[in-house]
């Protein structure tokens, strides 16, 4: 006659232990059912066993205070968990979590942190095992499990499975950590199991659902006193039931926490309980077979009764009884995949993960988070886009002044607000299209389409705040402080000032202003400056306050006058970027009043003077100045002369040149003696530094446009006296064979010595 | 038999010791037909143990699994066909698995572009025929029909060679297992233990598509080149001496690292990148498989023994490779010198003497 509780160990995540444990629970019709779970999370138990509820689900503990540690416990149907709690609930059974509480694992866990070493080296330990197991084996830990176990009978199963848990346990060489963790939570397991029995439910009427690895444990250990229970640390936690997903679980390795194929897992226990193993090659195989076909390939019955052949004898020279997983998938590929996994990856992973998505009951146990993002959605009239049909989403900006509550006028910003802070959370809810406007920004188009994974992404996102607002701010808060680049932190800062969240923006602002002070380049910092301009300028549609950006502005201007100059000694490669920079600085100055135009100007007026540097800025320098009138036409004549007088290396007057002509070329053509002074110093050149020049003009005109390069033609022609009509008939005829072999010795140009 | 003068031995012959003592020591339920369970099979191919005295060699370096669905493909009545690159051991796995399932590796069919449906089916002693009309003696019975009558396994080495007319000729085969010759009014059906082992290249010159029809009849086991260079290293000495112990070559094994140098080459020519994957290199036209790998060291060997001293010189591994790499002149030889300038010279002293000979035979 037993006396104890019946201690019945399981391995989470196994059919077999479901369906075997729901034939022990008929058999001894326990009094209470206790299960391996955090036993503050009783309340969660009602949510799982609602009529509306489909697996998988997860709980998800999670600490109130930054930084966040989470614990997850995914269920699938077949979870051997979840059949005890829904067994106990059919039958009206009380039953009870029974492992220590949420809120004490994740202070252990806090606790854990500065030994990490110690750690990782026990999470290794029992993978050390499994991997042993699997070199052995040559399988799977997955694949080894479902062999030696899934498979058995009835009986077998429970003593296989104990002498595994004890085994393990023997082999184990524990560190000390970990060994104390497992000490501290059976001898919390046994003290819950005393107090039932003190609270007058006869033992052998107890049912305990626990790790095989604990049984052992669990009859020898001592309970845990109440002192040493009160002694144990607590976090303040929280706690939620969240959908979940078979992709989820099988992207999770490691026991407990999740499996390599779900979906086929759940058809071992509908074949577990339906007419037995011998189905699940059967319904393995046509499911297979039809997610292959709905593919568009052609499988014929014949293939799949030879793969089913073929597995039974895999398994026959592995020694298992039915085939398992491994041998059902080689089978396939041998006859339905022809040799090739990759022709049935697709079918194989619909088969094997599955694209199965739990559901929870409408208003069931939802986070703060959820909530706030559901009454958003109806405040902003979102709701008809909640559904799995994509749909487009054209927004306005502006204010609209026809309407009468100023609410109403700002929705579509408020709109904007919304599905940018879900974009910065990662919630694959809305994608923002490129804006088809030009020259304003009033426009935003987005796709909006409703995953229940998206419902997971809002669920996770509860780690980071209570509300989407709160959330996206400590995200953004985050990144910026992990950005190790100007760029990246203009970036989040750019993500502030659309999701609406000054704050945010602030402090993305002075993460980027720390970084611009020790590393930036001339590029950098224009870039920069222009992003924040552009948030400048468009901070009234945005309702977004840009004055604490102004001062940053202005340093970045200052600092970028101060070293533009000596950003211009570069080589011809370097000087793209550093003109670039000039460009978007010259805008930023034209567009902020508050940026001294007179420092720009002499800026701009000493670069374009000086010889030393490189001349391709110079020029650049040149044709800004002549762009704002602020070069006449007898500067220009001069400094034509000087830059282009004979004696000038090639290079350098072309590349002058080149600069000069990257800007208002329509001005440049109109001043034709501009071109005399480049035809009197291309006619002064010798044939080599001629050569040479011929290269660096011709990237010049490159990006010119033929009506463009047509208007320099008919002004040479002008000065070489050729009337328009010849110089057009000249243009007009083809290269001649000695010409192209002149163009194409060109390509050759040896730039080893500039 | 007098094993003496003979160039090769079938399998079942040169590794009879092996394949007698797992016969002796079989535990294991062995089909009908078959000499041996099918784990004693498996252990015979993959080797590394050793059974009532005698060290079972692996023949198979590879994937094991892939030959525990190979074998368990001949357990079930469907035909095997091993498809893959040339000289990934196709022909090598299934002349050791008829060894192993029969002890009869030899009923094979060549295919070629000029095998016909007579070389499948069966044929006519002529003189036979015009003498005495249609009639058993004058039957000329092939590989596959014997293989039908006596329950054992026929190989069709490079199936996908033949015309496809020749190739179908084996689908009512492997459908009805029934072989009918009219003349006669014979229909043979197969007995128990028969099935086909078949090979094919899949990236080879000269081949015919499988029709689909004939592919569904098959199991098809894709042979990988080996995966990584510890594997291919491994396959390239242990064959090299069991080739070079049946040729007597005068000459000594070629050492570790000249086996190291030339699977890097082949592996690196075929892949088109170094073996740290840093720099890119023209991939070779040829296909470069450790089968070639074998017979270059081979080829190597006889070179050292007939005209040096018995040991394997740069000079004598560089008319090798040269050999080997180039096999189209215009492209290959292109690709050859890129390499030993850009990769090979590159290499520091160890390469060097290699180097030499190879830039000398270039020049």
């Amino acid at each position: 006659m037993r006396t104890g509780p019946v201690l019945f160990g399981v391995r989470h995540l196994s059919p077999a232990a479901a369906v075997q444990l729901r034939r022990a629970l008929d058999e001894v019709r326990p009094q209470l059912v206790l299960v391996e779970g955090p036993s503050d999370l009783n309340g969660q138990m009602k949510w799982l066993c609602h009529p509306e509820t489909r697996f998988p689900a997860a709980i998800l503990a999670y600490t109130r205070q930054p930084p966040v540690r989470t614990i997850l416990y995914p269920f699938a149907i077949y979870s051997p968990e979840v059949q005890a709690i829904l067994w106990a609930h059919a039958h009206g059974v009380e039953c009870r979590f029974m492992d220590l509480p949420s809120s004490v694992f994740l202070a252990l866990e806090a606790g854990k942190n500065p030994r990490e070493g110690e750690e990782a080296e026990a999470a290794r330990s029992t993978e050390r095992i499994y991997q042993r197991l699997e070199t052995l084996t040559g399988e799977s830990h997955d694949v080894f499990w479902e062999r030696n176990f899934e498979q058995l009978e009835a009986g077998a199963y429970q003593a296989a499975a104990n002498t595994f848990g004890r085994e393990l346990r023997a082999s184990l060489a524990e560190t000390p950590v970990r060994a104390a963790e497992t000490v501290i939570r059976e001898a919390y397991m046994k003290r819950v199991i005393c107090q039932a029995v003190d609270g007058g439910i006869p033992a052998e009427k107890i049912f305990c659902v626990c790790g095989a690895f604990h049984v052992e444990g669990l009859e020898e250990c001592e309970p845990m006193t109440g002192e040493e229970a009160a002694a144990l640390p607590r976090a303040d936690a929280l706690a939620t039931l969240m959908p979940y997903s078979y992709y989820r679980l099988s992207s999770r390795s490691g026991y407990g926490a999740g499996n390599r194929a779900p979906a086929y897992f759940e058809l071992l226990w509908d074949a577990l309980n339906g007419g037995g193993l011998q189905e699940v090659p059967l319904r393995y195989l046509t499911r297979l077979a039809a997610a292959h076909r709905r593919a568009g390939n052609l499988v014929s019955p014949a293939e799949v009764i030879e793969a089913a052949r073929l597995a039974d004898s895999l398994a026959a020279m592995r020694g298992s009884r039915y085939p398992a997983l491994s041998d059902l998938r080689d089978a396939s590929v041998a006859t339905m995949g022809h040799g090739q996994f990759s022709e049935l990856a697709l079918a194989a992973a619909d088969t094997e993960t599955g694209k199965k998505i739990g559901f929870l009951p409408e208003g069931v146990s939802r986070t703060s988070v959820q909530e706030d993002f559901y009454r958003q959605l109806q405040e902003l009239r979102l709701e008809k886009f909640r559904s799995a049909v994509l749909q487009r989403l054209d927004l306005d900006l502006r204010e609209k002044l026809h309407v009468k509550s100023e609410t109403a006028a700002l929705t579509d910003l408020r709109r904007s607000f919304f599905l940018h802070r879900l974009r910065v959370l990662d919630v694959h809810f809305a994608v923002l299209l490129p804006s088809r406007q030009k020259g304003a920004s009033w426009g935003e188009y987005w796709e909006l389409r409703w995953t229940p994974e998206a419902e997971i992404e809002i669920v996770e996102s509860a780690l980071l705040g209570d509300t989407i607002e709160a959330a996206a701010a400590y995200a953004l808060k985050e990144r910026g402080e992990e950005s190790a680049s100007i760029a990246q932190a203009a970036a989040i800062f750019e993500d502030a000032f659309l999701c609406g969240m000054p704050a945010a923006a602030g402090h993305a602002l002075s993460v980027l202003q720390g970084l611009s002070v020790d590393s930036a380049t001339i590029a950098g910092v224009a870039e920069t400056a222009s992003r924040l301009s552009l948030v400048v300028r468009y901070s009234d549609l945005r309702r977004f306050d840009s004055a604490p950006v102004i001062p940053f502005i202005k340093q970045l201007y200052l600092r970028a006058c101060l070293t533009l100059k000596e950003a211009c000694v570069c080589d011809a490669e370097a000087s793209q970027a550093v003109t670039k920079a000039m460009d978007q600085l010259n805008a930023l100055q034209l567009n902020h009043d508050f940026l001294e135009e007179d420092r720009w100007l002499s800026l701009l007026a000493e670069i374009s003077d000086r010889d030393d540097l490189n001349t391709r800025c110079s020029g650049f320098a040149m044709a800004i100045l002549l762009e704002r009138g602020r070069a006449d036409e007898e500067l220009l004549s001069r400094e034509v002369a000087r830059r282009l007088s004979p004696g000038i290396p090639a290079d350098l007057g072309a590349g002058w040149f080149e600069g000069l002509a990257a800007k208002n070329r329509r001005a440049l053509l109109l001043r034709l003696s501009l071109w005399r002074h480049l035809d009197r110093y291309l006619s002064g050149l010798d044939e080599a530094a001629f050569r040479r020049a011929l290269v660096f003009l011709r990237r010049a005109f490159a990006d010119f446009s033929p009506g463009e390069k047509n208007d320099i033609a008919e002004n040479l022609g002008e000065i070489w006296g050729v009337c328009p009509q010849q110089a057009a008939e000249a243009l007009m005829k083809e290269t001649t064979q000695a010409e192209q072999e002149l163009l194409d010795s060109l390509e050759d140009f040896n730039f080893d010595d500039i | 038999m007098s094993d003496k003068n003979v160039l090769r031995l079938p399998a079942e012959e040169l590794f009879q010791r092996e394949l007698d003592a797992l016969i002796s020591a079989e535990t294991g339920t062995v089909p009908t037909g078959w000499r041996m369970s099918p784990k004693s099979v498996l252990a015979y191919i993959t080797g590394g143990t050793k059974v009532k005295g005698v060290d079972i060699t692996p023949k198979y370096m590879g994937s094991k699994r892939l030959v525990e669905i190979a074998i368990a493909t001949l357990v079930t009545d469907r035909a095997l066909l091993l498809t893959g690159e040339p000289g990934t051991a196709k022909s090598w796995l299934s002349e050791h698995l008829a060894a192993a399932v029969n002890g009869d590796s030899t009923k094979v069919v060549q295919g070629t572009a000029g095998t016909t449906e007579e070389q499948i089916r069966y044929s006519w002693n002529y003189a036979m025929l015009i003498a005495k009309g249609p009639c058993p003696e004058a039957l000329v019975k092939s590989p596959v029909y014997r293989a039908m009558e006596t329950g054992s396994v026929a190989r069709v080495e490079e199936i996908s060679r033949c015309a496809s007319e020749v190739q179908d000729a084996l689908i009512s085969i492997l459908s009805e297992k029934r072989l009918s010759v009219p003349e006669l009014g014979l229909e043979v059906p197969a007995a128990k233990g028969f099935s086909v082992i078949a090979t094919a290249n899949t990236r080879d010159k000269g081949v015919n598509d499988m029709s689909a029809a004939l592919k569904r009849r098959f199991n098809i086991v894709v042979l990988p080149t080996p995966s990584d260079m510890e594997t291919e290293m491994e396959i390239v000495r242990t064959r090299v001496a069991q080739m070079s112990a049946g040729l007597d070559l005068n000459a000594c094994q070629p050492g570790e690292d000249t086996v190291e140098k030339v699977v890097t080459i082949f592996r690196e020519l075929r892949s088109g990148a170094t073996l740290d994957g840093r720099q890119k290199l023209k991939a070779a036209s040829g296909v470069l498989s450790t089968a070639e790998a074998i017979s270059l060291l081979a080829n190597s060997m006889a070179l050292a023994g007939s005209f040096g001293d018995g040991s394997i010189t740069p000079m004598d591994l560089a008319a090798a490779l040269q050999g080997a790499v180039v096999k189209d002149e215009d492209k290959d030889a292109v690709t050859w010198k890129e390499y030993l300038e850009n990769v090979m010279k590159k290499r520091g002293s160890a390469w060097l003497p290699l180097y030499r000979a190879c830039r000398e035979l270039n020049s």
